[in-house]
């Protein structure tokens, strides 16, 4: 019998690769185990049929059901952006790289309970978790200017964290064209952080600027992830032991209340077990709680470390406003990665508007980049009178002057939006899939049209010929019908606080029922905040480890 | 937990349908590429010469060519049937029944008639008719709607798909878009490139092999460093 690990990795997105790098160059040795292949720079093309619309080469088995009301059967579909691959959907991010505001880690005393909301402060401050977002910036080579966004939490000067590892980057037409027009409104405008090269850094090349970023992966390994950072660094210590397409189905817990190894399916469908000392959980807030719902002992009659009942529940997914703009010129959508500027003059709270909290604007590519997301998005939409024939052409060819303007907007955590296990439909293995039950809260609506009027504002100053709201329901357009029904930023499921009876992990990301399993992705974030999450997880993660090693090493001396 | 159960794909296949995830379905099984059966023949594979007739109006009519290349230029009725018989093969009951529908209400606007012989404007009420889901004559299955957003969107992905799928021929619905094509495996772009002062080659005016989108600046080569 194979001897056990000191650790066993499940999953290698963001936070599964911060934790194995993490962990094998502290001398473990590590299991990493993935349900998907590993694949790698010569499987990243452009190929927006296959890659994006088919989704044929990240997730081709994904399933999933949804339902907006408990009660209500679940449609069977794909509704979240997973990756089942080495180095999960963090290889196909768009490399937004933000430390949230010093705020939003306490919602809930900032702002006071709201109805219908499980609103909830993180057990934990801004400064706490800063030494650990300067060493994302660093590994992941963030490129940025500190300062710029005079609405960001002040960054600590000293030991070198006031600025970013990289400069920013030459930026694209249609972001100069926002800049432009934010300025002329008064706002304020800022080079958006990436985690994307632009020079060479970290032994990786500088970014081609060639256009197909978010949504695929780097064909260069310019844009920072699991498979360009931590998977190299993991293995130059040659204590890692990858093993892809390899699906965990069960935390196996012993008497004690301890995970003794991970029950999982290898590429041929034969049962597998690995045992280990120590388990991290990182298969995002969907995979992880449905990893730990699945997990059913005596111990553990409702899924392991779940004695809360919080383990699926206050799923986020963030929602965001978009608009459309038709320029007079050429908007190069298709060039550059997914953003170049932003601004965050709207992301403090402020309860005049109607509405709590908030999130960050940019001048986006994803509705651009490419011609197919273009058009398919175009054909849905309402304005055009019959969606076809000459009209649809002559929408078709305003493709090259199209700006868009984007955001990213907290969503408050409700308690009846959850992941559970569907108890009709199973996938492949035999397995109940995720079922996702889920509605949009009214501060989210309000704040949804809050936005998109602001958005409006700032695309008639860009001029341009025509400026109007992206409608495609449930995706840039919210109500009370069309909740977001997946996402991209996968959030709650797994919160973190200090009550053991209403949250799942420490703030250490520690379970508070089983003293070695640590959740080290977005599952543990008790609010959404209004910016994407990858920086925060990788931070988190970075602090999990750090605060497993002194102990384990307190328990050594 | 209880030991998973170890079905065929079969069954999980039946399950899936079982429980209404049919349209689901294509996207979630992984069929033989279309791209192989389009490059070997553009001659129908799935569809009857009557479907095949009532596609290619149709879908003529969806992208038409009068100002520009259309559907007929890109091929898009020979991506259809390729990919109906294969990564969307589970739309092809919908599609075909729907394809019949419009030649059942060519035949009643005008006995004997079928979709392809209806003038221009004719079809264009037809289209209209079914995306407002409503068609006098129109058989009871599939609803209207559904088989004008399934043709529309094997239109479009027929018309802007890479060209190895078997649509998007010549690059006609790029260009038709404006859209240069794949840049990373050219080199991708220069910053002038991206702020608009510097000209894009677009792939149909790329030489085979790895030409850059950006020509080449004097002294070096244009692509990424390190």
């Amino acid at each position: 019998m194979e001897a056990p690990f000191d650790a066993c990795v499940i999953g290698t997105g963001a936070g599964g690769g911060v934790a194995l790098q993490e962990l094998c160059e502290a001398g473990l040795s590590v299991v990493a185990l993935d349900r998907g292949p590993e694949l790698g720079p010569a499987d990243f093309d452009e190929d927006e049929l296959r890659v994006v619309i088919r989704d044929a080469l990240f997730s081709p088995e994904q399933l999933e059901t949804f339902r907006r009301h408990p009660g209500e059967p679940a449609a069977p579909g794909r509704y979240n952006q997973l990756a089942h691959a080495v180095g999960g959907a963090f290889t196909r991010w768009a490399g937004w790289a933000w430390r949230l505001r010093e705020d939003e880690f306490r919602v809930l005393s900032t702002e006071g309970p709201v109805e219908g909301a499980h609103l909830a402060d993180w057990p934990l401050s801004y400064r706490e978790l800063e030494p650990f977002y300067e060493r994302a910036e660093r590994d992941f080579g963030v490129a940025g200017v500190a300062g710029a966004n005079p609405f960001e939490t002040p960054r600590r000067l000293p030991s070198g964290g006031a600025g970013y590892p990289l400069p920013p980057h030459p930026v694209r037409r249609g972001a100069e064209v926002f800049e432009q027009a934010a300025r002329r409104l008064g706002r304020h405008p800022f080079p958006l952080p990436v985690a994307i090269n632009p020079k060479p850094y970290g032994g990786r090349p500088r970014c081609t600027w060639g256009g197909a970023c978010q949504g695929f992966g780097c064909p260069i390994h310019a844009k920072a992830s699991t498979l360009s950072v931590c998977l190299p660094r993991a293995r130059a210590t040659g204590r890692l032991d990858l093993r892809p397409e390899s699906r965990v189905v069960e935390l196996v817990a012993d008497a004690s209340g301890r995970v003794r190894a991970a029950r999982y399916l290898d590429r041929e469908g034969r049962e597998r077990e690995v045992r280990a000392r120590h388990f991290f959980l990182a298969a995002n807030a969907i995979g992880s709680a449905h990893l730990l719902l699945l997990s059913r002992s005596a111990r553990f009659p409702e899924g392991l470390a779940n004695g809360s009942g919080q383990v699926g529940r206050n799923l986020m997914l963030h929602h965001g406003a978009t608009v459309r703009v038709i320029l007079d010129e050429p908007a190069l959508g298709h060039t550059g990665f997914e953003a170049f500027r932003a601004l965050d003059d709207f992301h403090p709270s402020d309860p005049k508007r109607g509405f709590i909290r908030g999130g960050v604007i940019a001048e986006v590519s994803a509705f651009t980049r490419q011609p197919l997301v273009y058009a398919l998005h175009l054909a849905g939409d309402p304005r055009l009178d019959r969606g076809f024939g000459e009209e649809l052409m002559r929408s078709l060819e305003e493709y090259p002057r199209a700006l868009t303007l984007g955001s990213v907007l907290e969503d408050l955590p409700m308690e009846d939006n959850r992941v559970d296990l569907d108890p009709e439909v199973h996938d492949a293995d035999g397995i109940p899939v995720p079922r996702i039950t889920r509605r949009q809260h009214p501060n989210d609506i309000a704040m949804n049209r809050w936005f998109r009027e602001r958005l409006l504002e700032l695309g008639e100053a860009c001029g341009g010929s025509r400026v109007f709201p992206l409608r495609v329901p449930g995706v840039t357009w919210i109500d009370e019908e069309h909740p977001v029904r997946g996402g991209a930023h996968l959030m709650g499921t797994c919160r973190m606080g200090t009550n053991p009876e209403r949250s799942v992990v420490d703030a250490f990301g520690r379970a508070h029922q089983v003293p070695n399993l640590w959740i080290v992705d977005g599952s543990v974030f008790p609010t959404a905040a209004g910016y994407n999450p990858t920086l925060t997880i990788l931070a988190l993660a970075y602090r999990a480890v750090d605060h497993f090693l002194r102990a384990m090493r307190r328990l050594d001396a | 937990m209880n030991r998973p159960r170890l079905p065929s794909r079969r069954r999980f296949l039946l399950e899936v349908a079982g429980a209404g995830g049919a349209l689901a379905l294509g996207l979630v099984w992984p069929r033989p590429r279309a791209a192989r059966a389009a490059r070997a023949s553009a001659t129908p594979a799935l569809l009857s010469p009557a479907e095949w007739r009532a596609a290619g109006a149709a879908l003529e009519r969806i992208l038409p060519s009068d100002s520009g290349p259309g559907a007929r230029e890109a091929g898009c009725l020979n991506f259809l049937d390729k990919s109906l018989l294969h990564e969307d093969a589970h739309l092809a009951p919908l599609v075909r029944s729907g394809l019949a529908g419009l030649d059942a209400v060519a035949a009643a606007r005008r006995p004997g008639a079928v979709f392809a012989v209806l003038s221009p404007e004719e079809q264009d009420a037809v289209l209209a008719g079914l995306a407002g889901g409503e068609l006098p004559g129109w058989p009871p299955e599939p609803p209207p709607r559904a088989f004008f957003d399934v043709l529309r969107l094997e239109a479009l992905l027929g018309f802007l798909c890479d060209p190895r799928h078997g649509g998007n021929r010549d690059f006609a619905g790029w260009r038709r878009l404006g859209y240069p094509g794949p840049a990373h495996a050219a080199g991708g772009y220069t910053p002038e490139q991206m702020r608009g002062t510097a000209p894009i080659r677009p792939i149909w005016k790329r030489r085979p092999g790895r030409e850059p989108a950006a020509p080449a600046p004097a002294g070096g080569a244009s692509g990424h460093e390190g």
